[in-house]
C-alpha cells in the first residue's frame, strides 16, 4: 500500500513497525531542539553579556528566548520566536538595575513550499539580507557585538509576505523577494520602524567554499522618510577559516526635503585554531551624513564552544573615539 | 603476455566496487539522481523532485550506512554535520527523520511516498530502485 504524504510517516511507521518507530527518534541532543510528535520542535536561547569601558559596567542577561516550528502539513510549515531582550540589566557603574521580562514577537509565520523554485513565507521573519542579519543570535555569531552595518541600514525584520527559491535557469543562485506593507507585528525591539518595505536579494554560491550576494531594496519609515539601500556581501569557508565582508549604501530621502547617505562597511577574519578555540579581527567603517558621523571600529576576539551550540567569547574593541574602547565578554546557549 | 592481460583486465575493474545505494522505491517516479541534488536532499536545502515531495530518512546514530554517506556523498564529517543542523535549528528547519534499523529504513522506502534513503547494495530488491551508488 502506497501512502500519500509525508505527514502521516510518523503514523504509518509506529502503525507498521511499533517497536522500531518507537526506538526511532535520535535522544536529544543539545542545540537541536527537542522533538514533540516528531514534526514539532522545541527550543529556545539565553545570551549573558558584560561590559567594561570608560563611564561602562555593566552585566546584562541580554537575551531569553524560546522557539517551535514544525510541519502542519506536506508543504505547510510555520516558526514561532518569543524573546525577551535585556532581561536583567546590572549597571555596576550607577549602581542600579533593570528588568525586561515581557516577551515580544521576534518571528511568527507560516511556510508554504510549492516547489523549490517558489516557497512563499507570511509573517514576521528576518529580512533576508546578508550574513549577520540571518545569525543574529549571540550563540551562533563569532563574535558578541554585531557589526554597525547589521543594527542601523536596513529593517532587520520584514512583517509581509516573502517568495524564494532556486532560479529555474541557474541552481546555484537564490533568490529572495520580500514585501511589507503594513507596521510591525510586534514592534518592541525593531531597529527602524517602517510601514513599507520591499527588497529582493540574490545569492550566489560559487564553489563549496564561495559564495556571493547582494541585495537591493526600498523602505519607508512612519515619519515618512523614504530609503533605498544597495547591498553586497561574500563569504569564504573551510575547515580552517573564513572571511566574510558585507557592504550596504544608503540614499535617504528627508519628508521635508534633502537626500543623503550613508554607507557602512566590514570585513571579518576568523581562524579556528582547533575547532573548539578560534580568533577573529573585524574592521568596520560606518559613516551617516544625515547626523555627520564617521566611525571606525576595529575588533578583536577570542571565542570558545566546548560544544557547538555552547559559546563564550572574548573581544576588546578600539573605537576612533578612544572613550567609547571597551570590552566586551559574552555567554551563550542555544538549547 | 598473460601477465600484460592480467594488468590490463585488473586495471578495467573499478577501484573498489560500491557497498552501498542511495535508494528509492520501485514504484517512484524518480530514476536516477545527481550526487549534489542527493546532498542538498538530505541537508533540507531541496525538497522536491518534480512534483513529487522528497522525505529523506537516516539510520539511527553511527551506523556505518550513515557514517560512510556522510564521508562520501555529504563530503562533511558528524563534526561539521552538527554544525549545520545547530545553525539550522534557528532557522526552523530539523534534521532529516531517522529509522532505527536498516530493515525498517527499507520499509519505510517501500512505503512512503517520495521517501529516499540509504542500504548495503546487498540489501536492495525488486522493491527498491538504485539512484546513486557508493
Amino acid at each position: 500500500m502506497r501512502i500519500p504524504g509525508a505527514i502521516v510517516y510518523p503514523c504509518v511507521a509506529l502503525a507498521l513497525f511499533p517497536a522500531s518507530a518507537a526506538l526511532a527518534q535520535e535522544p536529544y541532543q543539545l542545540g537541536l531542539g527537542y522533538k514533540l510528535l516528531d514534526e514539532i520542535t522545541v527550543g529556545g536561547y539565553l545570551s549573558t553579556e558584560f561590559s567594561r569601558g570608560e563611564n561602562l559596567n555593566e552585566v546584562l542577561i541580554e537575551d531569553l528566548a524560546v522557539l517551535t516550528y514544525g510541519n502542519l502539513t506536506d508543504n505547510l510549515s510555520f516558526l514561532l520566536e518569543l524573546e525577551s531582550v535585556d532581561f536583567y540589566k546590572l549597571d555596576l557603574e550607577n549602581d542600579t538595575d533593570s528588568s525586561n521580562t515581557r516577551p515580544a514577537i521576534e518571528r511568527l509565520y507560516a511556510d508554504y513550499k510549492v516547489s523549490d523554485y517558489a516557497s512563499f513565507r507570511v509573517g514576521k521573519q528576518i529580512t533576508p539580507i546578508g550574513y549577520w542579519n540571518l545569525q543574529p543570535i549571540n550563540v551562533l555569531r563569532e563574535t558578541t557585538s554585531n557589526p554597525r552595518l547589521s543594527r542601523e541600514m536596513f529593517p532587520k525584520f520584514v512583517t509581509g509576505l516573502s517568495v524564494q527559491g532556486f532560479t529555474p535557469f541557474d541552481e546555484t543562485l537564490h533568490y529572495t523577494a520580500y514585501l511589507q506593507n503594513t507596521g510591525d507585528m510586534d514592534a518592541k525591539y525593531i531597529n527602524i520602524d517602517v510601514d513599507q518595505h520591499y527588497g529582493l536579494t540574490l545569492e550566489k554560491v560559487l564553489s563549496p567554499q564561495w559564495k556571493m550576494g547582494g541585495s537591493i531594496g526600498k523602505f519607508r519609515e512612519k515619519n515618512r522618510n523614504r530609503t533605498q539601500y544597495f547591498q553586497l556581501n561574500t563569504r569564504y569557508d573551510n575547515d580552517r577559516y573564513s572571511f566574510l565582508t558585507e557592504g550596504v549604501v544608503d540614499r535617504h530621502e528627508q519628508w521635508l526635503g534633502g537626500t543623503e547617505t550613508s554607507t557602512s562597511v566590514y570585513a571579518q577574519f576568523e581562524y579556528r585554531v582547533v575547532p573548539e578555540h578560534a580568533l577573529i579581527a573585524r574592521a568596520e567603517a560606518f559613516r551617516d551624513d544625515r547626523v555627520a558621523l564617521h566611525e571606525k571600529i576595529g575588533i578583536l576576539g577570542y571565542s570558545y564552544r566546548p560544544l557547538f551550540p555552547v559559546s563564550l567569547k572574548l573581544e576588546y574593541q578600539w573605537h576612533a573615539d578612544s572613550s567609547n574602547n571597551r570590552l566586551v565578554g559574552s555567554f551563550s546557549i542555544l538549547f | 603476455m598473460r601477465t600484460l592481460l592480467a594488468a590490463i583486465l585488473l586495471l578495467s575493474l573499478p577501484a573498489h566496487a560500491a557497498e552501498y545505494a542511495v535508494v528509492v522505491s520501485s514504484k517512484s517516479t524518480v530514476q536516477s539522481m545527481e550526487i549534489a541534488k542527493i546532498k542538498d536532499i538530505f541537508l533540507k536545502k531541496r525538497s522536491f523532485e518534480g512534483d513529487l515531495r522528497i522525505v529523506p530518512v537516516n539510520p539511527l546514530g553511527n551506523d556505518p550506512a550513515r557514517t560512510r554517506f556522510e564521508s562520501q556523498v555529504l563530503n562533511m564529517n558528524r563534526e561539521e554535520i552538527n554544525r549545520y543542523w545547530v545553525n539550522n535549528h534557528f532557522q526552523g528547519v530539523s534534521p532529516p527523520t531517522t529509522q532505527a534499523s536498516l530493515q525498517s529504513i527499507k520499509r519505510f522506502i517501500e512505503t512512503v511516498d517520495g521517501a529516499i534513503g540509504y542500504l548495503p547494495i546487498d540489501m536492495v530488491d525488486t522493491g527498491l530502485r538504485i539512484v546513486h551508488e557508493y
